[in-house]
C-alpha cells in the first residue's frame, strides 16, 4: 500500500510538473524563438562577414569566418569613438533624471498628505493667475501668451492636485511614460522649433530682458559671471581634493578610488582648457600632469596605518559623486568661457537657440527631453513605492530628537531608499547605453553632423544602410560588453554602498 | 485552471485558423497583388486603370491592394529577405542598387524587351537609373528632377526681379540677399527664406566635378572646386540666411501631417520665395489655390545640369503571382498610366512621348500651369543626368555622408577644405571595405582602376578618351559637352 501511495504521489507530481511546464511553455518558446536564438545567432554573426546583400535566401554565397576582424575594424573606426562619446554624453543627464524622479516622488508623497492645505494652494494658484494675467495685459498675446497659458495650466493643476489628494499630480507626472515615444518626439520637435516653438517663444522675451540687463551692466556679466563661476569652480575643486585627501588619510578611499575621484575634476578642467583655446595635446598633457601629481603626492603621504586595502575601496562613492561633479563643473566651465563674450552678444540681441539644428545645442536639447521623460517614469513609481515602505516610526523618532527636514531626508529617507536608488541606477545606465535610437531617428536623423548619433543608431546604420549585419552585430556585442561591465561595476561597488 | 488553460489554447488555435482562412487573398476569387506604396488617390486610380487595362487586353483579372504600413526601408529589406515581401515594391533612387543587389527583385530584362517596357522605352538619361549591373529589375512609375519654383507674387511684393530661366550662382546669391533683406525687416522673428534647400550634388556638377571619378572607383572631393562650393553653401546658410538650417527644415516637416507639407504652405504664403522640387510639387500646390508660379532651371556655376532620376516599381522575386506582377510593370508603360501621371501633377511620365501630350502640356483645369508644363517638357530631357552610382558604395551611404559633412560645415566643425578631405576619406574607406570583403568586387575595382589610370594619363596629355571607359553618368555627359570624347554617344 505504501508503495502504491508513493507511486500515486509520484504520478501526481509528474502530472503537476507536466501541467506546470505546459503553462510556462509559451513563454519559454517565445523567449527561445525571439530572444535566445537571435542572441546566439547575433553572437556568431559578429565573427563573420555576413552581408545581407550577399548572404540571403536569394543569393547563397558562402559565409566566411573572419575572427575578430569586425571588432578590430570597429575599434579603429573613428566614427565609433565619436558615437560612443555621444552615448556617454547623453548619459550625463542620468544623475539629474534620478534626482528628478526622487524629487517628484517626494513632492507627490507630500501632496498626498496635504489635502488640508487647500487654502495656501488656492492663494498661490490665484497669485499665479493674476501674475499671468498682468503679464498678458502688459505684453499682449504675441509676447506673453505662452506664459499666460502656462500660468493658467499651473494654477489649475495645483488646485486639482490638492483637491484629489495628489491623484492628478501622479497621473500628470506619469503621463510621459505611457505616451508613445514617437508621438512625444514629434511633439518635442514642435516645441523646439526655432521660430514658432513654444520654448523659444517663451525664452525670447526672457532673453530680450536679459540682453537689456547685460547691456546696462556689461562689466558685471563680462567679468563678474566668469569670476563667480571661476571662484565656485575653485571652491568645488578644492573641496573635492580636500575630501579625497581626507578619505585617503582615513583609509576610506583606495588608490583606484583616489584616481577616479581626481579624474572627476581633471576631465572637466581639461575640457575647459581646450575651450579656452589650448591645443588638445596640451590640455591632455596638463590634465594628466594634474592627475598624476595629485595622486602621487597624496599616495606618498606618510601614514602610520599603511595604504588602504583593497585598492578599490570607496570607488562606488567616488563614481557616484563624479556623475554629479562632472556635469556641474562643465556648467561652471561653460559660464567662464561664455561670460566674456556675453556683452558683445547682448549688444546684437540674444537669440534663442536653434535647439536641434545647432551642433552644440542638439545633445543638451535631447537631454532635456530625456529628463522630462525620466522624471515621470517608472523610476518615480519605484521611489513612491520605496517611500511608502519606510517605517513611520523612524520619522517619529527623528521628530522627537528634533531633526530638521534636511536631517530627516539625509539620515532616514536617503539611506532607506538606497536599494531603490541602486536598482534605478543600474537600469538607467543600461537604458542610457542602449537608448537614443528612436529619439535620434525621429528628431534629428543622428545630426547635425552626427552630434546625436548614438551607438544604437550606429548599429541601425551599419545593419540596414549597408547590409553589413556581421559588423553591426559586432557593434551590438561591444555595446553589450559595455553594459555588462558597467552593470558588474554597479553591482560590485553600488551594492557595497547599499550594504553600508 | 487547467481547463481554462486548455480552453484559451483551443480558442487561440481556432481564431488563428479562422484568421488564416479568411485572409483577403484567400477570400479573393482572383490573385491578389500587394503593393508597398503610399495610400493616396492617384495610387487608387492607378489600380482601377490597371484592372481596366487587364480587361481590355484580355489578361486574367487581378486585384491589387495597397500596403501603406511597410514602406520603410528597414521593413522592405527585412520582409523581402525573409521571404514574406509584398508582390510589388516602390523603390526610391537610393534603394535601387541596395535592394537589387540582394536578389530580392525579379529580373525582368527579357520579358521587358519582349513586352516593350525596357529602359529604351524611357529617357536615355535614365538608363543607369533603371538598370543594375546591366539587368532590369523594375520600371519607372515617375521620373524627373528638382527645378526651382517661383512664387511670382512674392517676388513682386518685395520688388525683387525674378531670375532668368537659366541663371548662375552669382545671380542666386544677389537675388537671394536682396529678398531676405527685404522680407526680414529688423525685429521680425519668423524668418522668410529665398529657398528651402539647394542640391549640393547638382551644384558640384555645375563646376565640372562629381563625387566620384570617371570609373567611380574613388571619391574625388579633396578638390578646390568642392571647397569653393562648401564656402558658398556656408555663406548662403549662415551669413546670408538664404535657406533654413536642417533643424528648421525638419521642424517645419514635423508641423504638418505629410512630410514637406510645411514648405508648400510657406511657399504659398510668401515665406519662401522659391521651392527646389520636382514636378510632383503640383500635387501639393494645387490644393493651395491658383498660385502665380514659374519654374526656372537649377542655377549653375558654369555647367547647367539637373539631377534626374526615377522611382521604380519592382516585382518581388518570391512573389506568388510573378506573371500578374510583371503585367503591372508592363502597364506602367501604357498610355493610360502615363496620361494619369501627366494629369495628376506627379513627376514626368515614364514614357517620354507623353510629355508632349495635350494632357501634360495643357491640363484643362489648370491653364495657369501651361507655361510651367511647357518648361518641364524640355528641361528634364535636356539637362537631366542620373546619379553617380558607384558599385562600391551604397547611394544611401553617399547621401548620409554628404548630409553629415555639409551639416558639419554649417556647424563650424569643419572648414570647407576639410569637408572635402573628410568626405573623400569616408567614402574611400567604404570602397576599401567593400573590395576587401568581396573578392568579385575587388577584381572589378582593379580592372576599373586600370582604366582610370589610362583616362588620367590621356587627360593629362589633353587627349580624348573612349566613351566606353567612363561609367560615371555625369562625366559621360560632361566629357561630351567639353569635346573630350573620341566618339559621340549612341543616343
Amino acid at each position: 500500500m505504501v508503495g502504491g501511495g508513493a507511486g500515486i504521489m509520484k504520478k501526481s507530481r509528474s502530472k503537476g510538473l507536466l501541467v506546470g511546464l505546459m503553462f510556462i511553455l509559451p513563454n519559454v518558446l517565445g523567449f527561445g524563438a525571439f530572444i535566445l536564438v537571435p542572441l546566439l545567432m547575433s553572437f556568431g554573426m559578429a565573427f563573420t562577414d555576413w552581408d545581407f546583400l550577399r548572404h540571403n535566401m536569394f543569393r547563397d554565397e558562402p559565409l566566411n569566418f573572419v575572427g575578430f576582424e569586425n571588432f578590430v575594424r570597429l575599434f579603429t573606426h573613428p566614427q565609433f569613438w565619436h558615437y560612443l562619446g555621444n552615448t556617454f554624453f547623453l548619459m550625463l543627464g542620468l544623475p539629474f533624471a534620478i534626482a528628478g524622479s526622487l524629487g517628484a516622488a517626494l513632492l507627490l508623497t507630500r501632496a498626498g498628505q496635504a489635502k488640508h492645505q487647500i487654502k495656501p494652494v488656492m492663494i498661490l494658484a490665484t497669485l499665479i493667475m493674476i501674475g499671468s494675467g498682468l503679464g498678458l495685459l502688459q505684453g499682449g498675446m504675441a509676447e506673453n501668451g505662452v506664459w499666460f497659458f502656462f500660468g493658467l495650466l499651473t494654477a489649475i493643476t495645483l488646485v486639482a492636485g490638492v483637491l484629489t489628494g495628489g491623484s492628478v499630480y501622479r497621473t500628470l507626472f506619469y503621463l510621459p511614460n505611457f505616451t508613445a515615444g514617437v508621438a512625444t518626439f514629434v511633439l518635442w520637435k514642435k516645441l523646439y522649433h526655432p521660430d514658432t516653438g513654444p520654448i523659444n517663444q517663451g525664452v525670447a522675451p526672457l532673453l530680450d530682458g536679459l540682453a537689456a540687463w547685460i547691456n546696462q551692466m556689461p562689466g558685471a556679466f563680462g567679468y563678474g559671471l566668469p569670476l563667480v563661476a571661476g571662484i565656485v569652480m575653485v571652491l568645488v575643486v578644492g573641496w573635492q581634493l580636500r575630501r579625497l585627501r581626507r578619505a585617503w588619510d582615513l583609509s576610506e578611499a583606495g588608490l583606484v578610488a583616489l584616481v577616479a575621484g581626481t579624474v572627476a575634476i581633471v576631465v572637466p578642467v581639461g575640457l575647459m582648457l581646450g575651450w579656452f583655446g589650448l591645443s588638445a595635446s596640451a590640455a591632455v598633457a596638463g590634465s594628466t600632469a594634474g592627475l598624476v601629481g595629485f595622486v602621487g603626492l597624496t599616495a606618498r603621504r606618510l601614514r602610520p596605518w599603511g595604504i588602504p586595502k583593497p585598492a578599490d575601496k570607496g570607488l562606488g562613492t567616488e563614481v557616484a559623486l563624479a556623475m554629479l561633479l562632472i556635469p556641474g563643473l562643465l556648467i561652471l566651465a561653460g559660464a567662464m568661457v561664455v561670460g566674456p563674450s556675453l556683452p558683445a552678444a547682448a549688444m546684437a540681441g540674444l537669440s534663442a537657440p536653434d535647439w536641434l539644428g545647432d551642433y552644440h545645442w542638439a545633445k543638451p536639447a535631447l537631454m532635456m527631453m530625456m529628463l522630462w521623460a525620466a522624471i515621470g517614469s517608472n523610476n518615480m513609481i519605484l521611489y513612491l513605492a520605496g517611500l511608502s515602505s519606510i517605517s513611520p516610526e523612524l520619522y517619529e523618532a527623528a521628530d522627537m530628537d528634533g531633526a530638521t527636514p534636511r536631517q530627516r531626508f539625509w539620515h532616514i529617507t536617503w539611506p532607506q531608499l538606497a536599494p531603490v536608488t541602486f536598482f534605478i541606477s543600474i537600469m538607467s545606465v543600461i537604458h542610457g547605453l542602449q537608448g537614443g535610437f528612436e529619439m535620434a531617428r525621429t528628431m534629428t536623423l543622428g545630426g547635425p553632423a552626427g552630434a546625436t548619433t548614438t551607438l544604437s543608431y550606429f548599429i541601425y546604420i551599419e545593419g540596414f544602410e549597408t547590409g553589413r549585419i556581421g559588423y553591426a552585430s559586432a557593434v551590438a556585442w561591444v555595446l553589450f560588453a559595455l553594459v555588462f561591465v558597467l552593470s558588474i561595476f554597479n553591482f560590485r561597488y553600488g551594492n557595497r554602498h547599499v550594504q553600508d | 485552471m487547467k481547463s481554462l488553460f486548455l480552453v484559451v489554447t483551443l480558442a487561440l488555435v481556432i481564431m488563428s485558423a479562422l484568421l488564416h482562412w479568411t485572409a483577403p487573398d484567400r477570400a479573393s476569387p482572383v490573385p491578389v497583388l500587394y503593393w508597398v506604396t503610399q495610400d493616396d488617390e492617384v495610387k487608387r486610380e492607378t489600380i482601377e486603370l490597371f484592372k481596366q487595362w487587364l480587361h481590355d487586353h484580355g489578361h486574367p483579372p487581378v486585384d491589387v491592394r495597397l500596403d501603406n504600413s511597410n514602406s520603410d526601408q528597414t521593413k522592405k529589406i527585412t520582409q523581402g529577405l525573409a521571404g514574406v515581401g509584398a508582390d510589388l515594391f516602390d523603390v526610391y533612387p537610393f534603394q535601387k542598387d541596395l535592394f537589387s543587389s540582394s536578389g530580392m527583385f525579379l529580373d525582368v530584362t527579357d520579358v521587358a524587351k519582349e513586352r516593350g517596357f525596357s529602359p529604351e522605352a524611357s529617357y536615355p538619361a535614365l538608363k543607369q537609373e533603371i538598370l543594375f549591373e546591366g539587368r532590369q529589375y523594375g520600371f519607372p512609375r515617375n521620373t524627373g528632377g528638382a527645378v526651382f519654383w517661383l512664387n511670382t507674387e512674392t517676388f513682386a511684393r518685395y520688388g525683387i526681379p525674378e531670375p532668368s530661366f537659366r541663371w548662375t550662382w552669382d545671380e542666386f546669391e544677389k537675388l537671394g540677399t536682396a529678398f531676405v533683406t527685404a522680407a526680414n525687416p529688423p525685429g521680425t522673428r519668423n524668418r522668410s527664406y529665398f529657398v528651402q534647400s539647394v542640391p549640393l550634388i547638382m551644384l558640384r556638377r555645375s563646376l565640372g566635378l562629381s563625387i566620384f571619378n570617371e570609373t567611380m572607383t574613388k571619391a574625388t572631393l579633396d578638390d578646390p572646386r568642392n571647397a569653393e562650393l562648401m564656402r558658398r553653401y556656408l555663406r548662403w546658410v549662415n551669413e546670408l540666411h538664404l535657406m533654413p538650417t536642417v533643424a528648421e527644415q525638419t521642424a517645419m516637416a514635423a508641423s504638418s501631417s505629410r512630410p514637406g507639407d510645411g514648405f508648400f504652405y510657406l511657399f504659398a504664403t510668401g515665406r519662401y520665395a522659391m521651392l527646389n522640387l520636382p514636378r510632383w510639387a503640383l500635387i501639393r500646390l494645387r490644393p493651395l489655390g491658383k498660385l502665380s508660379m514659374r519654374i526656372v532651371e537649377p542655377f549653375h556655376g558654369g555647367f547647367p545640369n539637373m539631377d534626374f532620376s526615377c522611382g521604380l516599381i519592382s516585382v518581388y522575386a518570391a512573389s506568388k503571382h510573378p506573371e500578374a506582377a510583371t503585367r503591372f510593370l508592363e502597364f506602367l508603360a501604357s498610355e493610360r498610366f502615363n496620361l494619369l501621371v501627366a494629369r495628376s501633377g506627379d513627376s514626368l511620365p515614364p514614357i517620354p512621348k507623353y510629355v508632349q501630350s495635350e494632357a501634360f502640356l495643357r491640363p484643362p483645369d489648370h491653364p495657369e500651369e501651361w507655361a510651367i508644363q511647357e518648361a518641364f517638357s524640355k528641361m528634364g530631357p535636356e539637362l537631366g543626368i542620373g546619379y553617380s552610382r558607384s558599385p562600391f558604395v551604397a547611394l544611401g551611404t553617399v547621401f548620409r555622408v554628404e548630409s553629415k559633412i555639409s551639416q558639419a560645415v554649417v556647424a563650424g566643425r569643419l572648414s570647407p577644405e576639410e569637408a572635402g578631405r573628410q568626405e573623400e576619406e569616408e567614402l574611400n574607406a567604404e570602397i576599401a571595405l567593400t573590395i576587401r570583403v568581396d573578392e568579385k568586387m575587388r577584381q572589378r575595382h582593379e580592372a576599373l582602376t586600370k582604366i582610370q589610370v589610362q583616362i588620367d594619363q590621356r587627360r593629362a596629355l589633353g587627349q580624348k578618351v573612349p566613351l566606353a571607359w567612363i561609367t560615371n553618368p555625369f562625366y559621360r555627359v560632361y566629357y561630351q559637352a567639353q569635346g573630350w570624347l573620341e566618339e559621340a554617344p549612341a543616343s
